[in-house]
């Protein structure tokens, strides 16, 4: 890494840090996540009070499945706001006089993206999980998705990787269409409306849609019989695919258009 | 040492850039002059790299803008004094730009008084007015001390302090050998801060000359006032200059020096009460050099 792109680098993640706008979603997954484990407290609470009988009729509640997308989208927002936001102020111009090499502040964009959806998406997943392991104390599988501990690291594995891969996403969304509101609605109508959607769907369609929408990779990774088809290494390819598509997008719009 | 050659940019069927060339020269500050539409920002953009040249170069001290590595020490710039986030404090915008050219907290500092914005340097961007942001803008172009200027229209927004502030500071700058080139749609705002002046129109190349030059080039006449006008007339007519009746004892003269004006009117012993060289205004040059090729002319000035 040359001296110039760890500059950049830490140039951008400046500029993410001196704006309110950050906090403000970064509050929002953090009310995600309480949110979620509420949601899960509520469930053991019609468990605890079921009589035995109806007890073993119980699916696993693993609460990642609710937070994760939303969590997606709001570390998403925060990554499309980097090139979005700056588009709007014209902001953009100033960054770009001071690193003119486009494919350069292109990637540290995308270093500092990727890096603040790993950390938000590490955060919120594995608080999740912990929350959720406390509230369910000693309760048996099912409800408890995690029978044994590594089950869960693979959850929170899993769920850090997709939030990575949807700022990344989101990152490149943002430099192809260069507004706020029109990657904000695309990266929610990926992330939250597709798999409704999906849901809608003849069978064998919705498992093959299903199968391939980012926020329902999070549980073909950790090889659970889920309801999807992917292996975990599918599931992989998948998510690696979504990042290099969004990434080769967004630099190839934002190296090639004029700004300003 | 700013080089354009056969520039060229068109967008769509449009052409805002016509195989334009200049030069401009370091120590001295430079005016880039046009009406609204002329070229001139689109000319500055593409010298930055923000936009892309359909054909022809631009390039600062021999190389292309977006070749040039950590660019803050050697060019400064200021497009549009707006494009600043307004959620940002003054002090974190220039932070973060410094940081991205590895310069150091002290520059910000440094920049931050030479501009006048100490004060306020905590506050958010929104809050500020046009002139404060001319001046952070012209804080951010000076961040890494660069031997290079390129301010696009900096006087819009500034107060009557604030020009003769810019006025002196960009002397100032230019005294120390650096390059300085502004841009502006109108004379008046640049003619006692520019040497040197580029007009252009319809994205050609109008004229490039010194100011100095400039200002003789317009038509100038001498305006002698007396009580016997028309005799004075006659005698002037006699010694070959054109004179033009105007009111209240004022004659218009072509042709002759005021000197020459002055001792013709002693020999004919003629009382003389005023007597002054008129040189046309670089306005008036200005606006001659330009008024076939503005973009929209409103019905007076084409008539």
């Amino acid at each position: 890494m040359t001296a110039v792109f760890r500059d950049a680098v830490a140039a951008e993640w400046m500029r993410l840090r001196t704006l309110r706008s950050t906090y403000a979603f970064l509050a929002g997954a953090a009310v995600v996540t309480l949110l979620g484990l509420l949601l899960l407290a509520l469930l053991i609470r019609t468990f605890d009070a079921a009589p035995p009988a109806e007890r073993a009729n119980f699916e696993t509640v693993d609460p990642t499945v609710v937070v994760v997308p939303f969590v997606m989208f709001l570390v998403g927002a925060v990554a499309a706001a980097s090139v979005t936001g700056e588009f709007a102020t014209g902001s953009i111009g100033p960054a770009l006089l001071a690193v003119p090499q486009r494919p350069l502040l292109f990637g540290a964009k995308a270093t500092v993206a990727a890096g603040c959806g790993l950390v938000g998406g590490l955060l919120s997943a594995s608080s999740t999980v912990a929350g959720a392991t406390l509230l369910l104390g000693g309760r048996p599988a099912p409800p408890h998705p995690w029978p044994v501990w590594t089950d869960a690291v693979a959850t929170v594995a899993g769920a850090t990787l997709t939030v990575t891969v949807a700022a990344v996403v989101a990152l490149g969304l943002g430099a192809l269409l260069r507004s706020t509101a029109a990657t904000l609605v695309t990266l929610g109508g990926l992330v939250l409306v597709a798999p409704v959607v999906a849901s809608f769907l003849p069978p064998v369609w919705r498992l093959r849609c299903g199968s391939v929408l980012l926020p329902n990779l999070t549980a073909q990774f950790t090889g659970a019989d889920g309801p999807y088809l992917l292996p975990p290494a599918g599931a992989v390819g998948v998510l690696a695919g979504y990042a290099v598509v969004a990434l080769v997008a967004g630099a190839v719009a934002f190296v090639r258009r004029d700004v300003g | 040492m700013i080089v354009v050659t056969e520039l060229t940019k068109r967008y769509g069927r449009r052409t805002a850039v016509d195989r334009l060339s200049f030069e401009v020269r370091p120590g001295v500050v430079t005016g880039f002059l046009g009406p609204n539409g002329a070229g001139k920002s689109t000319t500055l953009r593409v010298l930055l790299g923000l936009h892309r040249p359909t054909s022809g170069s631009a390039t600062i001290g021999g190389r292309r803008y977006d070749r040039i590595r950590r660019p803050l020490r050697d060019v400064g710039a200021v497009l549009d004094a707006d494009a600043v986030h307004p959620g940002r404090t003054a002090a974190d915008h220039l932070a973060c730009l410094a940081r991205s050219n590895g310069l150091g907290a002290r520059r910000v500092r440094d920049v931050l008084a030479r501009v006048g914005l100490t004060e306020v340097a905590g506050r958010r961007v929104g809050g500020f007015s046009l002139g404060m942001r001319q001046r952070l803008g012209l804080a951010a172009a000076l961040l890494g001390d660069p031997a290079v200027l390129l301010l696009d229209e900096p006087v819009n927004g500034l107060d009557a302090a604030g020009v003769r502030w810019l006025r002196s500071t960009l002397r100032a700058l230019a005294a120390e050998g650096r390059t300085v080139l502004l841009s502006s749609h109108l004379m008046a705002e640049v003619a006692l801060t520019v040497d040197h002046v580029l007009v252009i129109g319809r994205g050609r190349l109008l004229d490039s000359a010194p100011v100095a030059a400039l200002r003789n080039r317009g038509a100038t006449d001498v305006v002698v006032r007396s009580p016997r006008a028309a005799d004075l007339a006659t005698v002037l007519t006699g010694l070959g200059a054109s004179v033009t009746p105007g009111v209240a004892g004022e004659l218009s003269v072509a042709g002759l020096d005021p000197a020459v004006v002055g001792d013709a009117a002693a020999r004919a012993a003629i009382p003389v009460h005023g007597l002054t060289r008129r040189g046309a205004s670089l306005e008036d040059v200005y606006l001659e050099l330009t008024g076939t090729e503005a973009e929209y002319r409103n019905e007076e000035g084409a008539a």
